[in-house]
């Protein structure tokens, strides 16, 4: 009796279908087989099958059973098979109809319970796309896969209600469609910008990045604030909006990061690597190739604290994502694309004592060192960080007492809410392009968006002179100036904004 | 070729023959020319020089380099090259004494220093012969010559222990005149200069301090820069104000003047474009 049931794999961000078809002898020794390349973790479902049927109080049959996951010459891995088969042969022996365009997923307990499988979503998109309408899927994943209201998903949260739904002797609710759910304000940052003190033009630098989604580089003494700032920036950024939120919910549903009863993420990732992670760790990789880190900022932020210490091939190996938006990871067993949409943020130390400028501590290196220190960071990389910005440390002191004459600073809510509105203008402009901000601008979006009076082209000549700029920073300056136009809510680019920009430039030069 | 003179030849420097213990014979590159030696001021201070130091630097052995007094120095990064480079700068002589042998450019990559030092028609020199290693009793040694070679030694940045003091500890053994930078009283790098100016040594603010000691007087070139700079503009005169008193970091700026940081950066960089103020290391100066 042959028995086939409807299930997915998933390589990379990719789902291709498999028929997991079970095939049960009368004649021949009882045994029970999987082929069609399984992986250990796919071939140890026998166990769990066997175990969780017996568990379910269900007589486990004595048959010739063989399972192939079709088609047999891509490599399955995961362990969401265990569903499909165990209702595959529990169809047989309680004859019940295996139901049309039904997809099943998830992985067996020993008591026959399902438990949390990674990948919902992007079976559910799987499902829309072809034509699939039902989906069974474990209680704890079902918040994911219903984010997709094309698709009825019915949450199990054990092995034995799947198989009365299906003889039709109880019914599963489905699921109700999950939306993302909406933030309450600074919740997601550790510090509101309001507690950072002093540190003006830092904090305005990390508006101007945020809502332009431009890479920024913090250069300061320990102790200045860059992490904090850093730490301060998701409370500033706009939340996902509805197609975003899907990509990035994609990316941690295939890579296992969404938790238990998880579904939409709304909150732009915030990744902050060690610098001792691994060149696989960062851009993705593996046998079997996950997003790594770069991905997982996908939308959001990318935050690399003490810049300079990462490997060279780290640094280096960051520079096409950062142009592209996107990684291709080759390996023997294929190619993977992963989505790298991501905002740079960047802090390093002056030199390697860290207290170059200080101005309390001496600086005790030679100018080899904080040359040899700077080279770590290539040219080519640092040429695709848009705003430059130096964080000087302040003096306990000196804020204790300027603290009365400053009025407190402008809370993160209030801040957000000028970058939503500038976020808005650059959808509104990028509705035919397939870009989303500022940043991503190529020079035919400049010529078009971010045109320059003579004046103001004038004012930018004269700097690139003065300050030696290169033609990269050149554009760069345009793009920066645009969003400060943006910020401001005009549509020219004044000689004002220019000038502006022109204050995050890269100024490493500027001291031999 | 080996350039070589030897102490015996008459046109050994005089003022270097009278010291303790001169060296037998100097090595060196460039063109030998006595006049050199007339009149020379050993400028020394930290390696670890600030941007008050290096502006000190420009300020003052600019303009005497330029009324023409030899820089002598040791060509270590830090005060010694600004000082090479502003006697350049000025289009003035300048020697530099290594601690290392006469084939060596220590430190290497200031070799586009060294290039200008000998185009200028200035010379490079040491009592080591070939390539040898400077070592942390050579540079003491060189330090004697860069004294003695001079009438006088301006220290501009020093801390407690360094090799500034020593130089001009030597330079006052041999019985020079020693000329000191004032600091802030705060820096590490000023404490050595402090010291000096206690035990009596000549306080410089301005070239002309100086240049009275070698009787001759500056160019005015460099007079109209202390002049007053002016702007039609109130915020920009009131940044002025607060820059003439002292560099600082824009963010002191905007809290002193209780301005946007976004306001603010637009008009230092309008005011940067037109030259009226620098930055360097994050702070804001009057040019």
């Amino acid at each position: 009796m042959l028995i086939k049931v409807s299930s997915a794999l998933h390589i990379g961000l990719e789902t291709v279908g498999v028929d997991v078809e079970i095939n049960m002898a009368s004649r021949g020794l009882p045994g029970f087989d999987i082929v069609g390349l399984p992986s250990k973790a796919v071939d140890e479902s026998k166990e769990r099958v066997r175990t969780a049927i017996l568990n379910s109080q269900i007589e486990f049959p004595a048959q010739k059973i063989t399972v192939n996951l079709a088609p047999a010459d891509i490599p399955k891995e995961g362990s969401f098979y265990d569903l499909p088969i165990a209702v595959g042969i529990l169809s047989a022996v309680l004859d019940f109809r295996i139901p049309k365009n039904t997809l099943f997923f998830g992985e067996l307990s020993l008591d026959g319970s399902l438990r949390h499988t990674k990948g919902a979503l992007l079976l559910a998109l799987f499902a829309k796309e072809f034509g699939y309408t039902h989906l069974f899927v474990p209680k704890d994943s079902a918040n994911e896969a219903a984010a997709i209201p094309e698709i009825t998903v019915y949450p199990a949260a054990h092995l034995a209600e799947v198989v009365e739904h299906l003889a039709g002797r109880y019914a599963l609710e489905p699921a109700a469609v999950s939306e993302a759910p909406t933030l309450s304000e600074g919740s997601i940052a550790e510090f509101d910008m309001a507690e950072i003190l002093g540190q003006e033009q830092a904090k305005r630098a990390m508006e101007i990045a945020a809502t332009g989604g431009h890479n920024i580089l913090m250069i300061g003494s320990p102790g200045a604030g860059k992490t904090m700032l850093a730490r301060a920036l998701p409370g500033i950024l706009p939340p996902l909006h509805q197609i975003e939120s899907l990509e990035v919910t994609k990316i941690y549903s295939a890579s296992g990061n969404i938790g238990v009863g998880g579904g939409l993420l709304s909150a732009r990732p915030f990744r902050a690597p060690h610098h001792s992670s691994s060149l696989v760790g960062i851009i993705g990789g593996g046998t079997r190739p996950q997003p790594g880190e770069i991905s997982l900022a996908h939308r959001g932020v990318l935050f690399l604290d003490e810049f300079n210490e990462f490997p060279r091939s780290v640094l280096e190996a960051l520079r096409q994502p950062l142009e592209d938006g996107y990684v291709t990871i080759g390996r023997a067993l294929g190619r993977v694309r992963y989505p790298a949409q991501f905002m740079l943020v960047a802090s390093a130390n002056p030199c390697p004592c860290g207290y170059l400028n200080h101005p309390k501590k001496p600086c005790i290196c030679s100018p080899r060192e904080i040359q040899k220190y700077r080279k770590r960071a290539s040219g080519p990389i640092l040429d695709r960080i848009d705003l430059h910005v130096e964080v000087p440390a302040v003096e306990i002191d000196d804020l204790a007492q300027e603290r009365q004459a400053v009025k407190q600073g402008e809370p993160s809510s209030s801040i957000q809410e000028r970058i939503k509105l500038a976020r808005n203008i650059q959808h509104e402009r990028f509705a035919k392009d397939a870009i989303q901000v500022n940043a991503e601008m190529k020079n035919a979006h400049l010529k078009q968006y971010a045109h320059l009076s003579s004046e103001v082209e004038r004012i930018l000549r004269q700097a690139a002179k003065r300050f030696q700029l290169s033609a990269r920073s050149y554009f760069r300056m345009q793009k920066i100036s645009r969003t400060i136009a943006d910020l401001e809510g005009v549509e020219d680019i004044t000689v004002a904004h220019m000038a502006e920009a022109l204050q995050y430039r890269p100024k490493i030069h500027d001291e031999e | 070729m080996i350039k070589v003179i030897e102490k015996t030849d008459s046109r050994f420097p005089g003022l270097l023959k009278e010291i303790v213990d001169p060296p037998l014979r100097l090595y060196y590159h460039g063109e030998w020319d006595p006049e050199l030696f007339k009149d020379c001021l050993a400028v020394v201070g930290s390696r670890h020089m600030t941007s008050y130091g290096r502006r000190a630097t420009e300020h003052v052995v600019g303009e005497v380099a330029s009324a023409g007094v030899t820089i002598v120095s040791g060509f270590m990064y830090g005060i010694d090259v600004a000082a090479h480079k502003a006697a350049l700068e000025a289009g003035g002589r300048t020697i530099a004494v290594m601690p290392c042998g006469i084939e060596r450019i220590h430190p290497e990559y200031q070799k586009d220093v060294y290039e200008r030092i000998l185009e200028n028609g200035g010379l490079i020199l040491s009592e080591y012969e070939g390539a040898a290693m400077p070592t942390y009793w050579t540079y003491p040694r060189r330090n004697r010559i860069v004294a003695g070679l001079c009438k006088a030694t301006l220290v501009v940045e020093a801390a407690l222990k360094s090799g500034s003091l020593i130089t001009a500890e030597l330079a006052k053994t041999f019985g020079r005149r020693v000329f000191a930078v004032p600091g802030p009283i705060t820096s590490e790098v000023s404490k050595g200069t402090a010291k000096l100016l206690k035990e009596g040594a000549s306080f410089v603010s301005e070239a002309d301090d100086i240049l009275a000691f070698f009787n001759q007087s500056g160019s005015s070139r460099n007079r109209h820069k202390n002049s007053k700079t002016h702007t039609d503009s109130d915020v920009e005169q009131k940044i002025l104000e607060i820059l003439s008193r002292e560099s600082l970091e824009p963010d002191v700026i905007a809290r002193t003047l209780q301005m946007p940081a976004a306001q603010l950066g637009t008009t230092l960089s309008l005011m940067e474009l037109q030259g009226i103020i620098k930055q360097e290391g994050g702070k804001y100066y009057v040019n």
